[in-house]
């Protein structure tokens, strides 16, 4: 009971220190612009979406039915999600290089927590902040798709959803455990932009190479994984995977606060 | 209350405490004092389970801090060096949030909360933003956070560090009214805090504790060394063997006064005997000129001196000059 209690203190802290940091509502404006402005160039644009399917059916030429909405979700959740790992490590540096440089990472380290709990919690309280960051995207999809005709099975947007908060949950959860690396935000968020850019590259490479390498990096790959959830393929194999990078990220930051605490002078 | 063995941490080949010993009994405070760079705030780090001890054990309340951290932690509350405060966080919102990662329950907060706000005169700071706080209410806000969930055990890392003179009275005051339900360790190298709030002082240097005795027994070992401060005009050596001769009189030593033909000499005596006049005597006799001549008594700080300083003991220091010349703050403020 005192663990939840615990973790609720972690997570709401930490979660309020977003809304009280400037830095977070810059961050946050400019995600809330790009998603807006790259929702409306998708869908409404000249060369958006549905100009793109009714200059086909001018044309004349017979083609297979489009689903608009599917389509658009498709590439805009494929945008969205590049975005996020810009986002994530301005989100993420400040978990644990920000207590370490204030020096309150002691009243933690003393407190009658588990590291394990304060990792979780700030996992959580972040991920919470980046949720409410989906808000006015999630309003705008949801006027979209009210007009769409045949209508926008739900399960479908829904699962694309929750692959975009899980894949942002691995990379914050990577995020955090490199934040707990250094006294330093700006390192912490360079180091997270690089192995958000190498997982990138790995994918990519993947993809070059051809069997058996393709579907190997395949399996391990977030982006791969984000994939399926956007397409509506709930793979259970996939939840696996984000939840062990996700499990992978909090373990790495238990374990660097405990080293930390053996080597600090 | 805590019970402190053959505590010893280093890194790397550096040893920043060796074998320190000492306990604390239940409702008494100690005072933990030492130059810096002596290895207060590594012991203190251990006792609050921040550090783990390279050799040797730390009880506190019967637990062990390594192996039994958990229990420690809850029985204890811990003011670092820097107090560990979140700036964008208000007062009363941080309190909140020290009560409840420290396992207070919902029901008591608020009025632990509030009494921990009474203590340390935070009453009209609680709904300030800690960034924007002095020095002085950034302390006491890490007091507050040290007290809040009424710890048995409290460990203080130099609490009045950074404060002015009417508030480390404060502190002070609001430090001897916990003791008593609260065991309280507390480190500095002020040693006026030391005589005025605690019980017993352990003196630690270069990582190794010197002494360990309540602060007025620590002063009466040196107290026996009352002695004179003289300046003469046509030292000899032969003036030194008779001063030597004289009873009562312990140890000369010889400074030459700079430009100057005088030499100051500090004779130390043997408790309780009055040599004055025999000294006095035994100079003029010996065709020295005698240019001054005063009594000195040894203060807390002679013995922190003599106990820390690996040089010759110092001469004993006049207590008369020590109140005049003092530049310390503290040696003004307090009676």
């Amino acid at each position: 009971m005192t663990l939840l209690a615990n973790l609720f203190a972690i997570f709401r802290k930490e979660l309020q220190s977003y809304f009280l940091s400037p830095l977070a509502y810059v961050v946050g404006g400019l995600f809330w612009l790009l998603s807006g402005i790259v929702f409306v160039y998708l869908l409404l644009s000249p060369n958006g979406i549905i100009q793109e399917v009714a200059i086909g059916e001018q044309s004349g030429i017979p083609m297979p039915p489009v689903d608009v909405a599917y389509i658009f979700l498709l590439r805009y959740l494929g945008i969205i999600g590049s975005l996020t790992s810009f986002v994530v490590p301005l989100l993420s540096m400040g978990l644990y290089a920000e207590e370490r440089k204030n020096g309150t990472l002691e009243l933690l380290a003393t407190s009658p927590l588990t590291n394990w709990v304060v990792a979780l919690g700030k996992l959580l309280g972040v991920l919470m902040f980046y949720i409410t960051l989906l808000i006015p995207m999630l309003i705008l999809e949801l006027v979209a798709f009210a007009a769409a005709d045949p209508p926008v099975p739900p399960a479908v947007p829904l699962l694309a959803h929750l692959g975009l908060i899980l894949l942002a949950a691995a990379l914050l959860s990577l995020g955090m455990f490199l934040s707990s690396l250094t006294h330093s935000n700006i390192i912490a968020a360079i180091l997270t932009f690089v192995v958000v850019l190498l997982l990138a590259i790995m994918d990519l490479v993947g993809r070059q190479l051809g069997q058996p390498f393709e579907g190997a990096i395949a399996q391990i790959s977030l982006i791969k994984h984000y994939e399926n959830y956007v397409q509506g393929i709930f793979d259970s194999s996939s939840l696996f995977v984000f939840a062990s990078y996700i499990f992978l990220g909090i373990f790495l930051t238990a374990q660097s606060i405990e080293i930390l605490r053996f080597q600090r002078s | 209350m805590i019970e402190v063995e053959h505590l010893s941490k280093s890194y790397g080949p550096h040893a920043a405490i060796e074998d320190v010993f000492f306990t604390v009994e239940p409702g008494e405070i100690l005072g933990f004092l030492g130059p810096n760079g002596a290895g207060k705030t590594t012991t203190m780090r251990i006792l609050s389970g921040y550090l783990p001890a390279s050799s040797g054990t730390a009880r506190v309340a019967g637990y062990d801090v390594h192996t039994q951290s958990m229990a420690v932690r809850q029985r204890i509350g811990y003011l670092p060096e820097n107090p560990p405060l979140y700036n964008e966080m208000t007062v009363l919102g941080y309190l909140h949030f020290v009560a409840q990662i420290k396992g207070v329950s919902a029901g008591d907060r608020r009025q632990r909360v509030d009494l921990a706000i009474q203590q340390c005169s935070l009453e009209t700071e609680t709904q300030t933003l800690i960034g924007r706080l002095s020095k002085g209410f950034r302390q006491r806000v890490g007091l507050a956070q040290a007290i809040v969930h009424n710890p048995p055990v409290i460990i203080l890392d130099e609490p009045t560090v950074g404060l002015d003179p009417r508030q480390i009275m404060e502190v002070r005051k609001l430090i001897k009214g916990l003791a008593g339900n609260h065991t309280i360790i507390l480190s500095t190298h002020i040693l006026p805090e030391v005589s005025m709030t605690c019980d017993r002082v352990a003196i630690i240097n270069h990582g190794k504790i010197v002494a360990t005795d309540a602060p007025d027994t620590l002063m009466e070992e040196l107290i026996g060394r009352l002695g004179y401060a003289v300046e003469v005009g046509g030292m000899s050596q032969l003036l030194t063997q008779k001063l030597m001769a004289i009873s009562g009189v312990r140890e000369v030593t010889v400074e030459e006064i700079p430009d100057s033909a005088h030499t100051r000499l500090q004779i130390t005596c043997h408790g309780e005997t009055e040599p004055g006049s025999a000294i006095a005597n035994a100079i003029i006799k010996s065709g020295c000129q005698l240019h001054e001549m005063r009594r000195t008594r040894a203060t807390l700080e002679d013995v922190f001196l003599e106990l820390t300083t690996e040089e010759e003991p110092l001469p004993i220091a006049d207590t008369a000059i020590d109140k005049a010349d003092a530049d310390d703050p503290e040696l003004i403020v307090d009676p």
